[in-house]
C-alpha cells in the first residue's frame, strides 16, 4: 500500500491535504479526507457516460469519427464563420484558458467564461470602489467574524466552514467559541444549524438587500438611528448587534454568493455593498473588512486572473483584427441579439444552466463541444471533441476561491491517449496559423 | 435495541439531592447520575433520595423517567447516518480528542493516515467513520467534560446521534 | 396558485454528478423535483400521487414534489437544472433565478423527460 498527498478539483476550495491509498497496481483503494464532491470527481474516470472518441453529427445522429476527420471539420467550421463566440473554460487549467484567449484573438472571436454570470461581475465592480482581499489562512489564524450574505456553503463547498470557522488558528486557539458567524438569507438554510450562542441568524425579507445596505451605510456613518420597527424584516435588537459587531471587531470577512448577484430594478445592491465595506474600513478603528467571492467551478477565478494578466480585462473579451476592442456585451447579450454564427463550448453545459430563451437561440447556429462526458449540450452539438479530466489525468495551474494559485497533480494517463484541453487548443491554434 | 427516553444525564442530575454527601459508591451526584443512566446503579443506591421525605417528589419523577430501564446495562453509541453525511469533516476538526492528538486538525486540515490510536473520526470515501469509541470524552474524562456533545451539536446535516443503548445479553 | 420560485444548489440533487454516474432515467427522477411548504400542499388540494405543473411567461414543466417545512410559505424551491431553467429568465445581461413568479397546479401527467426538453429547445420553443 502506498499513500500519496494530492490536490482535489471537486470545487473551488482546491483542498491540497487529501490522502489516497494506492494498491500495488497503482489503482485507488481509498480516498481519505475528501467530501462527497471530491470523491465523485475521482470516481468519474470510470464513468459510463465518458466520451472516448470524436463524434460528428449526420442527419440528427452523432457518429464516431477519426481525429483527423473531426479536426478537419472543426477548422472548416471556423473558417466558414466570421463572428464566433467561445464560452466555458471554468473547468480547465489556466494554461488551457490562455490558449483559448489566443485562439479567440486569431479568429476574431468573442470569449467569455462562467464568471460573467457569477463573480466576474463583483471583480469588475470592485475596480470602481476598491476592495480588500484576504486569504483563507488569514481567516483561520486571525478571523473574528464571518458573514455569509446570500451564500450557502454547506451545499456548494462542504469543507469551507470546517476550515475557516471550526479550526483553531495560531491567534484564535479557542476556535469555534471565539469566532462569530452571521448569516443573512431569506430562507432558513442548513447554515443556521451550526449556530452557537454568540452567532446572529438574520432572516431578511426576499429581494430587500438593497434597502438593508442603504440603511446600514447611513447608520455606520451615524447619520441615522436604527428605526424601532426594524428594516427589511429584521428587528431592532438584531440590527444593533449586527452594527456593533461590524464597527467594533478586528477582522471581518464577508462571503458573497449567488443571492447577492441578482439584478434589481431600483439600483445596484452589489455596488452598494462594496461601498458599505469602504465606509466600514474608514469607520472601524481597530481592524478591516475583506471579501471572498464564492463560486462553484474549480477554476472560475483562474479565468479572471489569466484574462486580466493577458489583456487587462477580466471577462467578455471581443477581438477584431487581432486586437481587443471595447464592448458593452457579455455572452448573454450576444446570444440574445443573435450576434454570432458559431459557438465553441469548452467544459460546461449551457443548455442546462442558461434560461430557455437563451438556449433556444444558441442551438440555431453550429456548435463545437470540447468536454470529457455527456451532458445536455452533447445532444445538440454538431462536433464533439473529447479531452482528459483536468486535475486527475493531466496537471496544470488553478486558482482557489481566495485567488491563491495551486498546482494540480496528475494521477493516471488518460484512456485512448486523449489530449488535454491545452494540447487540443494548441493543435487547433497551430493549424490555423499554417493557413 | 431499546433507547432510553432521555440520554442527557443532566436531566437525571437535576432530580438528585446535589449535595455530594458521599454516601453512594461514585461519591458525587454528577457521577451517580451517569452511572444511573448506564444501569450500573439503581435509584435505591442513593440513601438520602429514598429515605428523606423532602425528596419524595424528585424520587417519583426519577422513577417515572427511568421506568423499566433501571438496572439494565447500557453503553455509549455514536451512530452516523450514511445517507445524510456529506463528508464536510466538521466532526473531525471540532472533536477535542482529535485536537489534542492530531495537530493538523488545528488548522482544519486532514489528519495523517494511518490514523493515530486516539483519533475518533476519519472521513473515508466521502463519509464519516468512527474509529476508536473508547477514546471519546464521555468515557475517559471526569466531571463536566463528560457531557461533551460537540460532534452532535455542530453537524450541519444532523447525521450524528449520541445515545445509550441496552447491551444485548 | 401563484408562488415564487428560487433555484438553489443541493448536494444530493446535482445535475452534473447525475450525468457522470447514472442512467438518464435515474437523473430525471432525481432532478425533476420541487420542494413546497406543507401548508401550500394543503391549500392546493394535492395528494402524494399527483405531480406539479409549473408555468409562467417563459415556459412550462411538469415535476414531482416533496414537502419540506423549511421552505417559507408562498415559495417553492428547485435544484438548478435544465428543468428549473425552463422558468427563469435574464435581465440586463444577468441571470434572474430567484424570486420568480410562477403558477402552480396539480397534474396527472408524468414528469417531463430530458428528450422532450431537448426537442423543445431545438424547435425554438414551439410545443
Amino acid at each position: 500500500m502506498k499513500f500519496k498527498k494530492i490536490v482535489c478539483t471537486g470545487c473551488s476550495l482546491l483542498c491540497d491535504d487529501i490522502i489516497i491509498e494506492e494498491n500495488d497496481n497503482g489503482r485507488i483503494e481509498q480516498i481519505i479526507g475528501a467530501c462527497v464532491r471530491g470523491k465523485e470527481r475521482f470516481k468519474s474516470i470510470k464513468s459510463q457516460n465518458r466520451i472516448l472518441t470524436p463524434l460528428i453529427r449526420e442527419n440528427d445522429d452523432l457518429k464516431e469519427a477519426a481525429w483527423d476527420e473531426a479536426l478537419k471539420k472543426t477548422l472548416q467550421m471556423i473558417e466558414d464563420s466570421s463572428n464566433p463566440i467561445l464560452y466555458g473554460f471554468s473547468t480547465t487549467s489556466c494554461e488551457a484558458q490562455a490558449e483559448g484567449i489566443r485562439l479567440a484573438r486569431a479568429i476574431d472571436g468573442f470569449i467569455d467564461s462562467n464568471s460573467t454570470i457569477c463573480q466576474g461581475i463583483t471583480l469588475e465592480k470592485s475596480k470602481e470602489t476598491g476592495v480588500t482581499m484576504t486569504t483563507l489562512t488569514e481567516i483561520i489564524n486571525k478571523g473574528d467574524i464571518i458573514l455569509l450574505w446570500g451564500f450557502n456553503p454547506i451545499e456548494s463547498i462542504p469543507r469551507l466552514l470546517n476550515k475557516i470557522l471550526f479550526s483553531r488558528g495560531k491567534f484564535r486557539m479557542t476556535g469555534r467559541e471565539i469566532k462569530t458567524l452571521i448569516v443573512i438569507d431569506p430562507v432558513e438554510t442548513a447554515s443556521y444549524k451550526i449556530m452557537g450562542p454568540r452567532d446572529i441568524p438574520l432572516l431578511i425579507k426576499p429581494a430587500s438587500d438593497l434597502e438593508l445596505i442603504q440603511a446600514l451605510k447611513k447608520i455606520c456613518k451615524e447619520e441615522m438611528e436604527i428605526p424601532s420597527e426594524g428594516i427589511a424584516g429584521i428587528d431592532k435588537m438584531d440590527l444593533e448587534r449586527l452594527v456593533a459587531n461590524l464597527v467594533d471587531s478586528e477582522n471581518i470577512s464577508i462571503l458573497i454568493g449567488q443571492g447577492m448577484l441578482q439584478p434589481s430594478d431600483d439600483g445596484d445592491p452589489l455596488k452598494e455593498l462594496l461601498e458599505l465595506i469602504e465606509i466600514l474600513n474608514t469607520v472601524n478603528e481597530k481592524g478591516r473588512v475583506s471579501i471572498i467571492m464564492g463560486g462553484g467551478h474549480f477554476n472560475m477565478t483562474g479565468f479572471d486572473q489569466t484574462a486580466l494578466s493577458l489583456t487587462g480585462k477580466n471577462h467578455s473579451l471581443q477581438f477584431k483584427d487581432s486586437t481587443l476592442i471595447d464592448t458593452e456585451d457579455n455572452i448573454i447579450t450576444k446570444i440574445e441579439k443573435n450576434d454570432f454564427d458559431l459557438s465553441i463550448i469548452v467544459g460546461t453545459d449551457p443548455i442546462s444552466h442558461l434560461p430557455l430563451e437563451i438556449s433556444k437561440k444558441l442551438v440555431t447556429k453550429p456548435m463545437i463541444l470540447i468536454d470529457n462526458k455527456k451532458n445536455s449540450t452533447y445532444y445538440v452539438a454538431d462536433v464533439v471533441l473529447p479531452t482528459a479530466i483536468t486535475g486527475v489525468e493531466t496537471d496544470g495551474t488553478a486558482f482557489r476561491i481566495d485567488e491563491v494559485p495551486i498546482k494540480l497533480t496528475k494521477l493516471y494517463d488518460p484512456p485512448n491517449d486523449l489530449p488535454s484541453d491545452e494540447e487540443l487548443l494548441i493543435k487547433i491554434n497551430n493549424k490555423i496559423k499554417e493557413e | 435495541m431499546i433507547i432510553i427516553p432521555t440520554d442527557n444525564f443532566m436531566d437525571l442530575y437535576k432530580l438528585l439531592p446535589q449535595t455530594n454527601c458521599g454516601k453512594c459508591e461514585p461519591k458525587t451526584c454528577m457521577a451517580f447520575a451517569l452511572e444511573l443512566l448506564k444501569g450500573n446503579v439503581k435509584i435505591a443506591d442513593c440513601p438520602p433520595l429514598s429515605e428523606d421525605p423532602k425528596y419524595k417528589d424528585k424520587l417519583a419523577q426519577l422513577q417515572e423517567l427511568i421506568g423499566a430501564e433501571e438496572g439494565k446495562k447500557k453503553e455509549l453509541r455514536i451512530t452516523i447516518d450514511d445517507e445524510l453525511c456529506d463528508g464536510c469533516g466538521i466532526c473531525v476538526t471540532i472533536c477535542p480528542v482529535n485536537a489534542r492528538y492530531c495537530y493538523s486538525t488545528l488548522s482544519g486540515k486532514v489528519p495523517d493516515y494511518p490514523p493515530d490510536e486516539h483519533q475518533l473520526f476519519v472521513i473515508k470515501d466521502g463519509k464519516c467513520e468512527l474509529l476508536a469509541l473508547d477514546q471519546c470524552r464521555r468515557i475517559t474524562a471526569q466531571g463536566r467534560e463528560r457531557e461533551c456533545r460537540v460532534c452532535e451539536t455542530y453537524c450541519p446535516r444532523e447525521a450524528l446521534e449520541i445515545s445509550y443503548d441496552i447491551i444485548d445479553e | 396558485m401563484e408562488l415564487r420560485l428560487n433555484s438553489i444548489r443541493l448536494i444530493e440533487h446535482d445535475q452534473a454528478e447525475e450525468f457522470t454516474f447514472g442512467e438518464i432515467e435515474k437523473m430525471e427522477e432525481n432532478m425533476a423535483i420541487a420542494f413546497i411548504n406543507p401548508e401550500d400542499f394543503e391549500e392546493m388540494y394535492l395528494t402524494k400521487s399527483l405531480k406539479l405543473h409549473l408555468f409562467n411567461e417563459h415556459g412550462e414543466v411538469v415535476v414531482r414534489f416533496e414537502q419540506d417545512e423549511k421552505i417559507p410559505k408562498g415559495t417553492i424551491a428547485m435544484p438548478v437544472s435544465i428543468w428549473s431553467n425552463q422558468l427563469t429568465s435574464t435581465k440586463n445581461g444577468k441571470l434572474l433565478n430567484k424570486n420568480i413568479p410562477v403558477n402552480c397546479e396539480a397534474s396527472r401527467d408524468p414528469p417531463t423527460k430530458l428528450t422532450e426538453l431537448i426537442k423543445k429547445i431545438k424547435k425554438g420553443g414551439e410545443t
